[in-house]
């Protein structure tokens, strides 16, 4: 049968699937009648018939999303009925519950969907060597044995490795496989920051962040205090869906203001803005290069004092000429650069207008604001500097906050505080242990950024370092994980890359589009499916998962395929597994910490008995710790609580901010460097950039000035519209994207301003052709004016779904419009895109994404 | 005491994720398309050429907020009324209760209900709506769709207890007057939430576009 005969087998035909739930071991009763036909794997609405007593699992939700919560399973005879969150203490704005969001409490829709890989399965015009490779991705597939499966899988990497050599193998999964893969003598890598933008080098102009440069400003508490809090490019409502807007509402009833700079009015701001200052993205540098121009022009340290001239001069380097390292040009300071002393080009409020779409007068309200509200937060999100040409972007705010003394002081901060650490920064009160599984090195140090891996697939070189071109010679593609296909810049080269190697491989839950154009796609289990995981909440919480359902099908562990894979390459399994995975959990457990109530140091957090550890069946000696190892394993949390004053206040920079001299900062001069020749050094060293010691502005490419053909006379040219590329709530990345009940509620629409609408002739629901200097995708419009005029918006992590005819993408997948360009830092610049919008009047008809038939490809035997 | 079990809803906290939409579709395991509790988003305001320089365009009020609604079990169900099977009844403790023995799927309280509470389920071909998790409450627990909510927008009580708490604010845009069916609810309006009728703005939701 087709993959399209599969597909409408398994819309029509309940009957088959019922049956083939009950060969699970989860036992699935049965699956409810759905509106359209469409299936997706529940079991049967009569819950109530259920007669066993039911047990509480805390279950992994395991994503790398920015909220991180507890999730638990009610499980009647083997069966999983429902989830639930966090309920293990009463909730309070002080000790909160940790509790999951949309796509947490949509977790039983993804795990036990019916579209999860189920067999091994190779290509089934595959054949050594790649066979059709031009048919990946539009392929039919056949099942096959693992046996047959992990002997392909042998067999095509050892003759890679002996007629191309380890190089050629560019391996992207995660942990697992890429243990058997060095011990057979290694693989290439990619590298190159796809989530929070050019923040990673800032250590060097600061000195190391205490944490992580993701943990930035002040923890929860302390956050209360603030005066002003921006909110820069930042969405932790979507973003960091959990208890991170909980915390900065708590922050707004105390008092604080808050500004939103983003180009869209966005859900958080919905909840706490008091302004919004709409900015065209990748344009943020000359916004505060002009906020600082009318700091320095404006200050009168008596009438007028803006800047804070006593901390530039005790703790920071580069300001003024005064301030200058040794073997630097004093006249290459950041004043002088902003006045336009030496140079052509005052960093005025008009200069900075004409670029980031913000009136002059604002610009100056907003410096004045920042400049005399002591203290205040930014809230960096990761999303303005997830651009290209972005190091300066960073390093400005940086300066910024230093200018206005807004460093070091409880309530005041700057830099990324995303993710799981949003508005909440401090070093971690509870964690868990390490695992004790020893590394293993890779013998190969080929590392490619991930902008350039299509392209160096297809001409052979990439750029190791500054004035360091290579060759590469890419002919096996291992997928995992890291789900680099879909998730990467440069998609569409990228699908004519993975149609030029040799081998491809994808071991996943889902026919996502990095199995879509394998060869060979290993079906791999959930955490739901393993003994147990840690995932890391927030600072205060610590999150231990335990197994709720045996392996789904034929399943197996990531660690289970290296295991085999070792075996096959004559490579020592002992060496990929030293000890089971119980007992890594185990360690874990035993090496978990938790901060002393008088915060002067951390304890063991779990109590072990010595017959806790024979009914593990693992090996170690019992201690004593704060709570017993079966309350932890029944609850799935441990969360410090907290109150006001308590001893974990967390403000960074605070010791250097009081005594500069007894705590100095981890750079050359021990101070904060705006001026950063080893920043510079480090970024031009990677050799796609010449970056200048001072945050200085260079044209981002894709930004703004690129929308236009002739920008000197205001001329648009091809691609008028800046495309930014937002994190969206039906998905944490790619994950979910498959779940319906999310597609309904989330329909992956594309997002303009009424002006920008209204000129290409489009109404509301409109089919619409979105291009880019790199593909295209279609969707449907909708018009908002929360999205400022010139830019639009649509979210990450869709599935490509290519319409081969027209190579057009139906999807709606922003990295088909996200092209492989490589500056600065390497990071990923998401943010920087031109496109043009037009109204479809082509053969395709865009079906809401909630009916389109799930990717079932082999049906149960 | 009323009597009568009430939902309040915070609008100045909602941040419009849905998670109560999930909460609910998993604890009673609604298929697609059927949504017992739904939220969407309105909103509206404009973009006007700045007065001190035309090069520059500038926000013009705009703004958005969310509500999640269930069903209101509502003091006059018009539900309850238009059922010609007598289906839907109201309980003691004010719960409204679609008996699925009795259901015909005819649709008519789909067409009364001015919140869209009753949502029919194409594969039973009856239908079906926010119970109040009356299960749950049973076991002294909250709805699915309370303990869920990230942002703590969503009680549940009696009427009087939540109006004596909260006020008794019972409408805002875009939900209809509370006086057609008197709806057992209190609302906390958003910074920027109209009275119900007096909105000058639209649903501006993909999802309920859509939907």
């Amino acid at each position: 049968m087709t993959e399209k005969d599969f597909l409408s087998k398994a819309l029509t035909d309940i009957a088959l699937t019922r049956r083939s739930f009950l060969k699970w071991s989860a036992a699935l009763g049965g699956s409810a009648v759905l509106a359209g036909g469409v299936n997706y794997g529940l079991k049967a609405a009569a819950v109530t018939a259920a007669v066993g007593e039911a047990t509480w699992v805390p279950s992994a939700c395991w994503h790398n999303c920015g909220g991180r919560c507890l999730l638990t399973v009610e499980v009647v005879d083997g069966v999983i009925q429902r989830v639930k969150t966090d309920d293990t203490h009463e909730d309070t704005p002080d000790f909160p519950q940790q509790r999951g969001c949309v796509r947490g409490r949509s977790q039983r829709m993804q795990v036990l969907a019916a579209d999860r890989l189920k067999y091994p399965m190779k290509r089934k015009n595959w054949s050594p060597g790649g066979g059709q490779k031009e048919l990946r991705g539009k392929d039919e597939w056949v099942r096959i044995s693992w046996d047959e499966a992990l002997d392909i899988l042998s067999s095509e990497t050892k003759r890679i490795v002996k007629n191309y050599g380890n190089e050629s193998i560019y391996s992207v999964t995660q942990g697992d496989v890429n243990r058997t893969l060095r011990l057979f003598g290694g693989h290439a890598s990619g590298w190159g920051m796809t989530s929070w933008g050019t923040w990673v080098d800032t250590p060097l102009i600061t000195g190391g962040y205490d944490v992580r440069y993701s943990n930035t400003g002040n923890d929860r508490l302390r956050l209360r205090d603030s005066k002003l809090i921006f909110m820069w490019a930042a969405n932790p409502a979507v973003s960091s869906n959990g208890s991170p807007t909980y915390n900065f509402l708590q922050a707004k009833k105390a008092g604080a203001k808050f500004i939103f700079v983003d180009p869209i009015y966005n859900d958080s701001a919905m909840v706490l803005a008091d302004d919004w200052v709409p900015i065209r993205p990748a344009t943020d540098l000359a916004l505060l290069l002009g906020m600082a121009y009318v700091m320095i022009t404006e200050d009168d340290p008596e009438k007028n004092p803006l800047i804070d001239w006593d901390f530039l001069d005790a703790g920071v380097v580069g300001f003024d000429e005064d301030h200058m390292p040794e073997g630097s040009d004093p006249k290459d300071n950041f004043k002088d650069y902003v006045l336009g002393t030496y140079n052509s080009q005052p960093r005025t409020p008009e200069w900075a207008a004409g670029i980031c779409g913000i009136p002059p007068y604002r610009i100056r309200s907003l410096a004045l604001e920042y400049a005399t509200t002591k203290p205040t937060t930014i809230i960096n999100g990761g999303a303005s500097t997830r651009i290209h040409n972005g190091s300066s972007t960073s390093q400005g705010f940086i300066t910024l906050a230093c200018m206005t003394g807004n460093i070091g002081i409880p309530g005041a901060g700057v830099g990324l505080s995303c993710h799981n650490r949003a508005g909440n920064a401090g070093p971690a009160l509870v964690s868990a242990g390490g695992s004790s599984v020893p590394g293993i090195s890779n013998p190969v140090d080929a590392r490619v950024n991930y902008n350039q891996s299509w392209e160096a697939v297809l001409t052979g070189k990439y750029i190791a370092a500054k004035d360091d071109i290579r060759d590469i010679n890419f002919q096996m593609i291992y997928h995992g994980g890291y789900i680099t296909a879909n998730q990467c810049t440069g998609l569409s080269k990228g699908i004519e890359a993975h149609r030029a190697v040799e081998f491809v491989v994808t071991q996943g839950h889902f026919h996502n589009t990095d199995a879509r154009y394998s060869d060979l796609v290993l079906p791999i289990t959930t955490q739901w499916e393993r003994y147990g995981t840690f995932t890391a909440g927030n600072r205060e919480a610590l999150f231990f998962s335990s197994q709720s359902i045996e392996p789904l099908y034929e399943a197996k562990d990531d660690m289970w395929v290296a295991v085999e894979l070792a075996k096959r390459l004559g490579v020592d399994p002992k060496e990929v597994e030293p000890f089971p995975l119980k007992q890594q959990i185990f360690n874990r457990l035993v090496g978990a910490k938790v901060i002393k109530s008088d915060g002067s140091g951390y304890e063991p957090l779990v109590t072990i008995t010595a017959s806790d550890i024979a009914e593990m069946g693992v090996e170690g000696e019992p201690q004593t710790g704060k709570i017993p190892y079966k309350e932890f394993k029944e609850k799935g949390i441990y969360q410090v609580p907290r109150s006001p004053n308590d001893k974990f206040g967390f403000t960074e920079f605070e010791d250097f901010r009081n005594d500069p001299e007894a705590f100095p900062r981890g750079t050359e001069s021990g101070k904060i460097e705006i001026y950063s020749q080893p920043y510079a050094d480090k970024v031009t060293g990677y050799g796609f950039s010449v970056k200048h010691p001072l945050p200085t502005y260079d044209k981002v490419t894709e930004g703004y000035e690129d929308t236009f053909g002739d920008f000197e006379n205001k001329i648009k040219g091809d691609y008028p519209l800046q495309l930014y590329t937002i994190h969206y709530q039906r998905r944490s990345h790619s994950i979910f994207d498959n779940v319906p009940w999310l597609r309904e509620f989330f329909p992956q629409e594309f997002t303009m301003s009424p002006s920008d609408a209204e000129s290409r002739g489009l109404k509301q629901g409109d089919q619409v052709l979105i291009s880019s200097r790199h593909g295209k995708v279609l969707r449907r419009v909708h018009i908002t004016e929360r999205m400022m005029p010139g830019v639009v918006t649509l979210g990450q992590g869709a599935w490509v779904e290519m319409d081969e005819k027209s190579g057009i993408d139906k999807a709606g997948c922003t990295n088909i419009l996200n092209g492989g360009i490589y500056t600065d830092q390497g990071n990923l610049g998401f943010n920087s895109c031109n496109a043009q919008v037009e109204k479809y009047t082509g053969p395709i008809n865009l079906e809401p994404d909630h009916t389109w038939a799930q990717r079932i490809i082999i049906e149960e035997a | 005491m009323s009597n009568q079990l009430a939902f309040y809803f915070d609008a100045s906290a909602c941040s419009g994720c849905k998670a109560c939409m999930a909460a609910c579709k998993d604890r009673s395991d609604l298929p697609v398309g059927v949504n017992w509790r739904k939220v969407f988003q309105y909103g509206g305001g404009g973009w006007v050429p700045d007065p001190l320089d035309p090069r520059y365009t500038l926000p013009n009020n705009i703004y958005s907020y969310a509500v999640s609604v269930a069903c209101m079990h509502c003091e006059n169900p018009l539900c309850a009324d238009v059922c010609p099977a007598s289906a839907i009844t109201k309980q003691a403790d004010g719960t409204v209760l679609i008996n699925t023995d009795l259901c015909i799927g005819c649709r008519y309280c789909e067409w009364a209900c001015p919140y869209g509470a009753p949502q029919f389920n194409e594969g039973t071909g009856q239908m079906t709506k926010c119970d109040f998790c009356v299960d749950l409450q049973a076991q002294g627990l909250n709805p699915a769709c309370v303990d869920a909510c990230v942002m703590r927008a969503l009680e549940v009580g009696d009427l009087d207890e939540l109006r004596q708490e909260h006020g008794s604010i019972d409408a805002i845009e875009p939900l209809p007057l509370a006086n057609i069916t008197k709806p057992a609810l209190v609302v906390k309006p958003h910074r920027h939430s109209s009275p119900s009728g007096q909105g000058a703005g639209r649903i501006n939701d993909p999802f309920a576009e859509e939907v």
